[in-house]
């Protein structure tokens, strides 16, 4: 008989009210010792019994003065988190095998500074913020997305150990927190379908393969080719060259073309095409079993089609 | 983009930190081997000059050399027995150890810890305010860099950490009275380690030899303090009674054999002087009190004499309080009393004969030979000095007749010696006499240059009667304190001046003040103990609680200060809303309880629409109010003027 006791139902946690965000109250916030502490408090002991025994009274006031301060220690250390309100913020996509980063804004309401505000995950920390009186700051959740759809963390903690370091208070957060996981870019694949040609009717639109026509800043997915390698040498980051010409591609990127592949090497591999053609500008469609989307360009269309791939055959988000 | 806490230590802390755990070692240099503070101290240094390269730290292998060296040095000075020397030693080679690894933040909790428990190892061997505030200002610095290393950042100014060091401590004050007062003292130790060595203090042996007392007096260190509940006593009636010595080889005077039996009686004339002694520890049993004593100290038994003495060596500084009379007469004594005190020695040389038969033939009544003799002292060439000349075999002799110069303890034993010739007994009495008023506390300071011996005789209708020849040789030395200031080796004795010059005066009023400010120190502080614990308690009527229940009691209180304080902190961190919205709502509230609630969406301008045209008499004044309000939050019309006609406004208003 299995006597394993879900603990986690009886911790307290922080759950978010209807603007999405959540004040750490006082019945949510634990308080410990850390391990100083208690080497703090073992040294205390020895210290009284010290004292009693010599019979010393400056003894006693600096043992009763360093337990004033721990006792003084464990109201400011909770006091430090009382009443902080957090507040998710939108975290931007990433693929598959990418960390996700979740960033979280922690509002300080109270005319007082609250430094060393940490936050945890696993009891590893993730970052860490000083906040000022009445300002907020940004702390953030990096964990890596092994799978496409929603990522959500769960729960995290806030935590911290300010003034002294030998207690450290903390609360348990359950917020609303995603981030949308595209698929992992898998290998190019050559025409997936043929392109149709269509004149463009504006003429040149400095978009193109055929002409070189500008730089502008590297993101993910573009093609190694067409980075301008010498100014990443010249230490100037990392650029993509732009390419422009007198005609534009439309062309349907369609599930139906990949067959013999499994699921999630498909969408790999369409979302390596939705990359690499809204590299080059080109018009593109995305056809799935259930989906379509018509062809169209710029980042909402990428990420149009991203998403559509991200949730395919999963479990539609809340 | 928020970041992790920075892991290393910033070279500021870095500093600050080994100065603070340094200051923390240095006191150490007067109780153990230099070699071990000396090993802390290179440590210190070398990882100072590391500081910033802590890659260059010593690796596993040259740490493991160093620590094996470091408890060389602890193994090849410890004492046998164990001493806790051993024990601090070893501490402070840990804590110097220690910082060779400091490299990160963690590292800086350990090593502060450890500064705390060597801080209080000081305390074991100097208690005095100096220290103790030196010691106090260690602890605040480790303070601020246990909170500075708890920013996430780096803080720019110490400004920040000090501020909150300050507020921290300042509310573990209150804690630390409450425990310092209501922790449950004992009345003895634990257990007993066997740690403590004696040191040399100085103070009365149980027998005097030429000289011991004149060695004494050389010392301006103060043997105790006298607080007088009402007024203290003239300097003539300033002898403070310690040993009785009854019994000399001709050479060293000793208590002798106590003849106990019934305690010597006396009528007591006057008033009674009450007073309370805090006495230096001496390592001796002595206790003293003025001439003479009533009643008794506990855990003492006062000898048929009025000799004070405690069951232990006097290790700790003592406080007791007595009753004394410095009028009195005493009564009979016994016959074997009688015998004692006309005891002589084999030394007694024909010269000395000659003289008493002189004193005697021309007087008749005890009484008048005495006067005689104090006479001889005051006529003669006798001169009273803290160094007097090297006696030999036979001191009264050389004394009386060839040198003719001594201190008091010479004029004591040597008249006692003459009164037993004559037949009368006599005896020595040790002390201390005079002390001077320290003018802040209006108490007396005894120090060991009053040190002074004097001399008892039996008189058939008075009883045991005090003189002093030194009195009749030097009167000045009643009257005032010795001046050890001046003084040289084989220089006169010179006397405080009653009307010192400008300077002079300064620098005694300086140093009573600065006695002043310890004899509080080590009556209130250092003095505080079960004893008064007990009285402290039964002046609230609270001297029922003992042990546990008081205990109990010091747990509750302190859960009251601490909810006190919980309190505080939550009252001043309170949101503040800003008043003008604060009246704003109140003008809502006031409309509600017309059934006129402003909705959640609703803004100032749309609710005074909807409000003026279903309460269309209300029109001027809810327009005025929203306009100012309007101005005062959103616009610039915010002047204490028109803040003030607002909330006027507000609260006249009534719908």
């Amino acid at each position: 008989m299995s006597v394993a006791i879900d603990l986690s139902r009886f911790i307290r946690r922080a759950y978010p009210d209807k603007e999405g965000s959540t004040e750490l109250t006082a019945r949510r916030i634990y308080i410990l010792p850390t391990r100083y502490g208690f080497l703090f408090a073992v040294l205390l002991g020895a210290m009284l019994a010290g004292s009693i025994n010599s019979a010393n009274n400056l003894g006693y006031m600096l043992t009763f003065l360093l337990t004033g301060l721990g006792i003084v220690a464990i109201v400011h250390t909770w006091h430090n988190l009382l009443g902080l309100r957090i507040w998710p913020e939108q975290a931007k996509p990433v693929f598959a095998g990418q960390e996700a980063y979740f960033p979280i804004r922690v509002e300080n309401q109270r005319n007082a500074p609250r430094p060393g505000i940490l936050l945890e995950v696993a009891g590893k920390t993730m970052s860490g913020v000083d906040l000022n009186s009445s300002e907020s700051g940004e702390l953030s959740l990096h964990l890596p997305a092994a799978q496409r759809g929603i990522f959500k963390p769960g729960r995290f903690t806030v935590s911290t150990s300010y003034p002294l370091g030998l207690l450290r208070a903390w609360s348990y957060v359950e917020l609303d927190l995603s981030c949308l996981v595209y698929p992992e870019p898998g290998p190019n694949t050559q025409h997936l379908t043929p392109p149709s040609y269509m004149p463009s009717a504006t003429g040149d639109r400095g978009v193109g393969t055929d002409d070189f026509a500008g730089l502008r800043q590297y993101r993910p997915g573009d093609s190694p080719r067409h980075i301008d390698w010498k100014a990443a040498a010249r230490g100037k980051g990392l650029k993509t060259k732009l390419f422009g010409g007198d005609r534009a591609e439309q062309h349907w990127l369609d599930w139906d073309a990949l067959p013999g592949f499994e699921t999630e090497q498909r969408l790999s591999r369409l979302c390596r095409a939705v990359l690499l053609a809204s590299e080059s500008q080109d018009e593109y469609g995305l056809r799935l079993p259930g989906v379509i989307i018509n062809p169209a360009r710029g980042a909402a269309h990428r990420h149009q089609c991203l998403a559509a791939l991200a949730h395919f055959r999963l479990e539609p988000p809340e | 983009m928020s970041r992790l806490p920075h892991n290393s230590i910033p070279a500021r802390i870095l500093f600050v930190h080994i100065l603070l755990l340094s200051v923390a070692v240095t006191p150490h240099f007067q109780h153990m081997s230099a070699w071990l503070v000396g090993f802390y101290f290179a440590l210190a240094f070398l990882r100072l000059v590391i500081s910033s390269q802590p890659e260059r730290l010593p690796g596993r292998f040259l740490l493991l050399l160093l620590s094996l060296c470091g408890l060389g040095i602890v193994a090849l000075f410890q004492t046998q027995p164990i001493r806790k020397e051993t024990a601090i030693g070893l501490l402070v080679v840990v804590l110097g150890l220690k910082l060779m690894e400091l490299r990160y933040r963690r590292d800086i909790y350990v090593t502060a810890v450890i500064g705390f428990f060597i801080i209080i190892t000081q305390f074991l061997y100097n208690q005095s305010i100096l220290l103790a505030s030196i010691m106090v200002t260690v602890t605040f610095g480790l303070v601020i860099m246990l909170v500075e290393i708890n920013y996430i950042q780096p803080l720019k100014s110490p400004w920040l950490s000090l501020r909150k060091a300050l507020i921290l401590i300042g509310q573990a004050l209150p804690i630390m009275l409450v425990l310092f007062l209501l922790f449950p003292r004992l009345s003895g130790p634990l257990w007993n380690l066997g740690l403590d060595s004696q040191s040399g203090i100085t103070g009365f042996s149980d027998s005097i030899s030429p000289g011991s007392i004149s060695h004494l007096s050389r010392s301006n260190a103060v043997a105790f303090r006298v607080d007088f509940t009402g007024q203290i006593p003239a300097p003539d009636k300033r002898y403070w009674r310690g040993l009785v010595l009854w019994d000399t080889d001709g050479y060293n005077w000793t208590t002798g054999k106590t003849i106990y039996g019934k305690s010597e009686s006396y009528r007591a004339k006057g008033k009674p002087v009450q007073y309370e002694v805090t006495m230096e520890p001496n390592q001796q049993k002595w206790l003293f009190s003025l001439d003479l004593p009533a009643g008794k100290v506990p855990d003492t038994r006062t000898l048929p004499d009025f000799q004070i003495q405690a069951l232990e060596p006097i290790t700790k500084r003592l406080q007791y309080k007595l009753l004394s009379y410095t009028d009195y007469s005493s009564s009979d004594l016994s016959n074997k009393k009688r015998q004692q005190g006309l005891n002589l020695p084999d030394n007694i040389t024909p010269r000395m004969h000659r003289l008493v038969n002189r004193w005697q033939t021309n007087n008749t009544s005890n009484r008048e030979v005495v006067n005689a003799a104090l006479r001889h002292f005051n006529q003669q060439e006798f001169i009273y000095t803290l160094s007097p000349p090297p006696l030999g075999g036979n001191p009264a002799d050389d004394f009386l007749f060839e040198t003719r110069r001594g201190f008091c303890e010479h004029y004591a034993t040597s008249f006692t010696l003459l009164m037993r010739i004559a037949g009368i007994p006599a005896r020595v009495v040790v002390g201390y006499q005079g002390g001077e008023i320290n003018p802040h506390g209006g108490y007396l300071i005894v120090r060991q240059s009053s040190a002074h011996a004097w001399a008892e005789v039996w008189l058939e209708d008075q009883g045991w009667v005090r003189i002093d020849p030194t009195a009749a040789v030097a009167p000045e030395r009643i009257e005032r304190s010795i001046d050890l200031d001046d003084w040289a080796e084989g220089a006169p004795i010179r006397f405080q001046n009653l009307d010192p010059g400008p300077l002079k005066a300064l620098i005694r009023q300086f140093g009573f003040g600065i006695d002043y400010i310890n004899a509080r120190w080590h009556r209130w502080v250092l003095g505080y103990s079960h004893k008064r614990q007990n009285a402290m308690l039964s002046l609230f009527g609270l001297d029922f609680l003992r042990g546990t229940t008081l205990g109990i009691v010091m747990i509750a209180v302190t859960a009251l200060v601490v909810l006190v304080l919980i309190m505080g902190i939550l009252h001043s961190s309170r949101i503040n809303t800003d008043p003008i919205l604060k009246t704003y709502l109140n003008f809502c509230k006031k409309l509600a309880k017309k059934k006129l609630p402003r909705s959640s969406s609703e803004g100032p301008m749309d609710y005074a629409q909807r409000v003026i045209k279903q309460r269309p008499d209300l029109a001027e004044s809810v327009t005025k109010i929203t306009r100012l309000y309007v101005g005062l939050r959103y616009g610039q019309a915010n002047t204490s003027e028109t803040r003030q006609v607002f909330k006027r406004l507000v609260h006249q208003f009534s719908p």
